[in-house]
């Protein structure tokens, strides 16, 4: 026989045992607290209390995770960052960004020549929805996920928009952030940048031997 | 097809006393409208005489926009149509997408593919019964224990794509990319753990005699009706169709998986089967979260897919067995980039057109706990 | 009036004031700390002692949330009528404050005169009288709000307190009969050393009617029908805002504490406890313990059970409280009969049998309430 209000003690045994357990089961009981799983379990003990005492390390250096994304970044190489930014400004991830919240203008020299770099590269903050499409369709490995995540500021309208020399990141600091994915890019930008000079050898040979035979040709004709 | 009529009530017409129904607009802001949702209620004291849903709140325009822009731009949007399973949307057009250009999927892609919609699926479940429990008017016991573990899995889908939510994980031909080193073994602990847990949510909620007599003969949805208004998911199930499209497309690799659908004998179909398929559900989706983690093969992740295509003229129609339903994408390709017509097929939009015909002649209160064992998420609703 | 009974007047109520507002104050923090932590969560443990980092597991919650309530705009919506709302939170109130002067509560520093004030004969129907006036205010904050949520929760909390009414009194009426006296301090001094009335069949059925019944007149889950958050926003007080709303909530649980020192008055001996010989202030202590035991209880049973529905709570009170508390009152009256006798072994034999006809009669009105209610069988597809 079932006992008058069986079920009722059952649940009522389940949040008792809920209620201890979160004073002595912590891990188990209060989850939000185990960092443990995280690329440096310390997480926790390096970020406090964290709306109150955040640190700098929190905003700038932290790996949250391997894939976190938060927000773009523009590659440099090193040095000074215009002179080594690897992008081109061929405006690819502006035309695909999905809430269009990138905007892009080329960069001319005083006589108006392009060169290959962005005069302008502005990120809205509060349109771009962390979603990566650009990092995916940029063929220059330009423009990478950042895991920054404070962003917030008092000024709604100038400092929502992230402006190019604050998108700037060196390569360096994208290694710091996302081991993994930064050295596997490294790693395929140097296969295609072999493969390329491959190819360039391989098209310069073949010009030089168009030539030769062009010039062969000549000379037979010349012969003739 | 039966439709429900409205039930009889004669209003008190007498000398000096005069009676009328009271109109009460619940929502589109309502603790427990799941969003903007608007129910146009006609009482008669507590007991619903009339409702009309009101929806379109949440309206973005999602499928206009997706015909305006390119195949891959429009993946991040999917997954804020049912923000609960952005992985299971992301399969559903990706399925879509590679009928159109006819690539393969990798192997260990599929494998992921089938874990990362199964701890989807739990997630869905797990939060819906908490809703459905707080719906009942619990103070969010059950649902903070549902968050604990979805938490877990949330954790799962950080490491793997970058976002708890917004997974934007799954690409045409493959995912976007390998789950990082040691995410496997952590995957197979959560699920190690989850039954242990929903052991203990049973004992909680299962035999619990208010939620019994609250839910059994409530919301009646009749297999006749639900066939015929195109319900699908665990609440064709609950009325006792057993159809998924798991088993009938076998879609992916879900071929190789053992796996039992769970479904009623259909004379009952009220909010408290619908609550017992899903939790049934959840064990059977560990059996094949089980079965994947250990068969799981190394390999590739992405086919050759190229990132921005211009498919060949063509239609297409993929669709998989989401946690709420039926979740189809449908495209018609003209040569473009874009597609020329992207049109969804949201599987809480089509089960909620019953709300209506189970509501009627219950309370008030009835309504709103029907209302949450249909499981709609405004944003794949309203799209 | 004299002027010395005044004061003997100011000093019996004043801190009686004073201890229970404060035990609100902590009341509110325990509940939420409970149920945070039944819920896997930490709850409030920020606010401790201003401008410090002290947090003190959050015990300055409590004023900080009746501060930020005191500064709260106070919002009447238009065409809502003014006055009514403005006189229900107050209502609420007085009528739960009035009770609290009649629960047993020996402070050591009332004296003849002042206990005078409170030693009146008719305290359980007093107590019953008065806290039937929450209904009132309950009902006029519903409809002066003009709005149709507050409507349908002042109508289900009428229905539902006076339904409950009638256990809660039936289940104080064995106690009286038992005793012969309405005084509560006559009831509690009959369980003096331990002869508390729950520790008996009927007593203790008559406790659990009370407390089931205390939690509907409290509107506490799983009876909290009339502020059903998923249904009705927040009830009868949707349209309060600011201080008035605090005064309900106030009221709320100074109700929970009066209902609950009733229940200890008549069921677990009043401020009996070990230890009174050497110390009798210790009474209140134990008193005030029992209450918060009960409230504990309501927390727990707060955190675990979804509410009912309207109907079935209707159900629940007329057709299994009721007639089991008429029941109850026959075996409470078979069961002082035998207690005449003064004979041991007819004791048992009454003990036995109330036992047998109280646990039969619930489940035979459970069974028969359930309707088509039972646990079922599901199939599955390969
Ligand atoms: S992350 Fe997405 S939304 Fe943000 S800039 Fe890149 S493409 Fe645009
Ligand atoms: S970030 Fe990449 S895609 Fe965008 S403009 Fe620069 S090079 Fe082109």
């Amino acid at each position: 026989m079932r006992i008058l209000g069986g079920g009722i003690f059952k649940g009522m045994a389940v949040t008792l045992r809920n209620f201890v357990g979160s004073y002595i089961n912590k891990k188990e009981r209060l989850p939000t607290n185990d960092y443990s799983w995280r690329a440096d379990g310390a997480l926790p003990q390096s970020i406090g209390d964290y709306p109150k005492e955040k640190g700098e390390q929190l905003s700038d250096t932290t790996t949250v995770t391997e894939y976190s994304r938060n927000f773009p970044m523009l590659l440099h190489d090193g040095g000074e960052p215009m002179d080594t930014v690897r992008c081109v400004a061929c405006q690819i991830c502006e035309r695909e960004c999905p809430p269009q919240c990138i905007y892009i203008e080329k960069d001319y020299d005083e006589n108006g020549k392009y060169i290959k770099r962005p005069a302008v590269f502005d990120i809205d903050v509060s349109v771009c929805m962390s979603c990566q499409i650009c990092v995916e369709v940029c063929p220059f490995d330009a423009i990478v996920m950042n895991s920054q995540f404070e962003l917030s500021t008092p000024d709604r309208f100038g400092g929502l928009l992230v402006r190019r020399d604050d998108l700037l990141k060196s390569n360096d600091y994208y290694h710091k952030i996302h081991p993994e994915e930064a050295a596997a890019r490294d790693q395929k930008m140097a296969v295609e940048k072999a493969a390329k000079e491959a190819k360039k050898k391989a098209a310069a040979e073949k010009a030089k031997a168009a030539a030769e035979k062009k010039a062969a040709e000549a000379a037979k004709e010349e012969a003739k | 097809m039966s439709t429900a009529a409205a039930p009889n009530y004669e209003l008190i017409q007498q000398d000096g006393l005069e009676t009328n129904l009271l109109e009460v607009s619940m929502g589109p802001h309502h603790p427990s409208t799941h969003g903007v949702f608007r129910m146009d209620v006609k009482l008669d004291g507590e007991t619903v005489v009339d409702l009309r849903p009101v929806f379109g709140y949440l309206h973005r325009n999602h499928e206009k926009l997706a015909e305006n822009m390119s195949y891959l731009s429009s993946m991040p949007f999917t997954d804020r149509l049912d923000y609960f399973n952005s992985m299971t949307n992301n399969w559903a057009y990706a399925l879509a997408a590679e009928k159109l250009i006819e690539v393969e999927v990798p192997e260990r892609a599929e494998y992921l593919r089938v874990i990362m919609a199964e701890l989807t699926r739990l997630v869905n479940h797990v939060s819906l019964v908490g809703f459905f429990i707080n719906d009942l008017g619990a103070l969010g016991t059950p649902l903070l224990y549902a968050f604990r573990e979805r938490e877990k899995i949330l954790d799962l889908f950080e490491q793997a794509s970058g976002a708890r939510m917004m997974c934007n994980y799954f690409r045409f031909g493959g995912l976007r990319n390998d789950v990082p080193e040691g995410w496997l073994e952590r995957a197979a602990k959560v699920v190690d753990h989850f039954p242990s847990f929903l052991d203990e949510y049973e004992q909680l909620l299962c035999e619990n005699e208010i939620i019994l007599s609250r839910t059994q003969g409530v919301g009646n949805l009749p297999r006749e009706l639900a066939i015929s208004a195109g319900v699908t998911g665990p609440m064709l199930r609950a009325s006792g169709v057993a159809y998924d499209l798991r088993k009938v497309d076998q879609y992916g690799i879900y071929d190789r998986f053992k796996f039992r659908v769970p479904y009623t004998d259909g004379d009952t179909g009220d909010c408290y089967d619908r609550f017992m398929i899903r939790m049934l559900e959840m064990r059977e989706s560990i059996e094949i979260l089980k079965q994947a983690l250990a068969g799981i093969p190394e390999g590739e992740i992405m086919g050759n897919a190229p990132r921005v295509f211009k498919p060949k003229p063509a239609e297409s129609y993929g669709r998989i067995e989401g946690p709420k339903g039926e979740l189809g994408f449908y495209l018609i390709a003209d040569g473009t980039p874009k597609p020329y017509r992207y049109r969804v097929r949201p599987p809480s939009l089509i089960n909620l057109t019953v709300l209506r015909d189970m509501c009627l002649g219950g309370k008030i209160a009835d309504a709103v706990i029907i209302l949450g064992s249909i499981d709609i998420v405004l944003g794949e609703v309203d799209r | 009036m004299s002027l010395e009974l005044l004061i003997d007047i100011l000093i019996a109520t004043v801190p009686l004031m004073l201890i229970f507002a404060t035990l609100f104050a902590f009341t509110t923090w325990l509940e939420r700390k409970a149920l945070a932590r039944i819920q896997n969560r930490i709850g409030p443990n920020k606010v401790g002692i201003p401008c410090t980092r002290i947090g003190l597991f959050g015990l300055g919650q409590p004023a900080a949330d009746g501060i930020k309530m005191i500064f709260k705009e106070n919002i009447v919506p238009r065409g809502a009528d003014r006055l009514f709302h403005l006189l229900a939170p107050i209502l609420a109130l007085i009528p739960s404050m009035l009770v609290l002067c009649f629960l047993p509560l020996d402070f050591p520093w009332l004296n003849e005169n002042s206990v005078k004030a409170f030693l009146l004969d008719g305290a359980v129907i007093f107590f019953f009288a008065i806290t039937g006036l929450n209904t009132l205010a309950v009902f006029m904050a519903g409809w002066a709000s003009r709005n149709k949520y507050s409507l349908l929760g002042g109508m289900r909390a009428v229905a539902q307190m006076v339904s409950y009414e009638i256990p809660l009194v039936l289940s104080a009426v064995i106690v009286v009969m038992m005793v012969g006296s309405l005084n509560a301090g006559e009831i509690a001094g009959a369980q003096k050393g331990g002869n508390w009335f729950v520790f008996s069949p009927w007593g203790f059925a008559a406790f659990v009617i009370f407390f089931i019944a205390a939690l509907a007149e409290t509107n506490r889950s799983p009876f909290d029908l009339p502020e059903a958050e998923s249904e009705i926003i927040a009830g009868y007080f949707t349209e309060y805002s600011g201080f008035k709303f605090a005064l309900f909530f106030l009221a709320e649980y100074i109700a929970m504490f009066a209902i609950s020192g009733l229940a200890v008055t008549l069921f677990l001996g009043g401020g009996d406890g070990p230890g009174l010989a050497v110390l009798p202030w210790l009474s209140v202590i134990w008193f005030l313990a029992k209450i918060f035991a009960l409230i504990a209880v309501m927390i727990w049973l707060r955190g675990t059970l979804p509410r009912l529905r309207v109907d079935q709570l209707m159900g629940f009170a007329w057709k299994f409280m009721l007639p089991l508390s008429i029941l109850n009152i026959f075996v409470a009256g078979f069961a002082w009969h035998a207690e005449q006798l003064d004979n041991k072994f007819i004791m048992v034999i009454t003990w036995l049998i109330s036992l047998a006809v109280l646990y039969g009669a619930a489940s035979g009105l459970n069974q028969l309430n359930r309707g088509k209610v039972r646990p079922r069988e599901y199939k599955y597809a390969e």
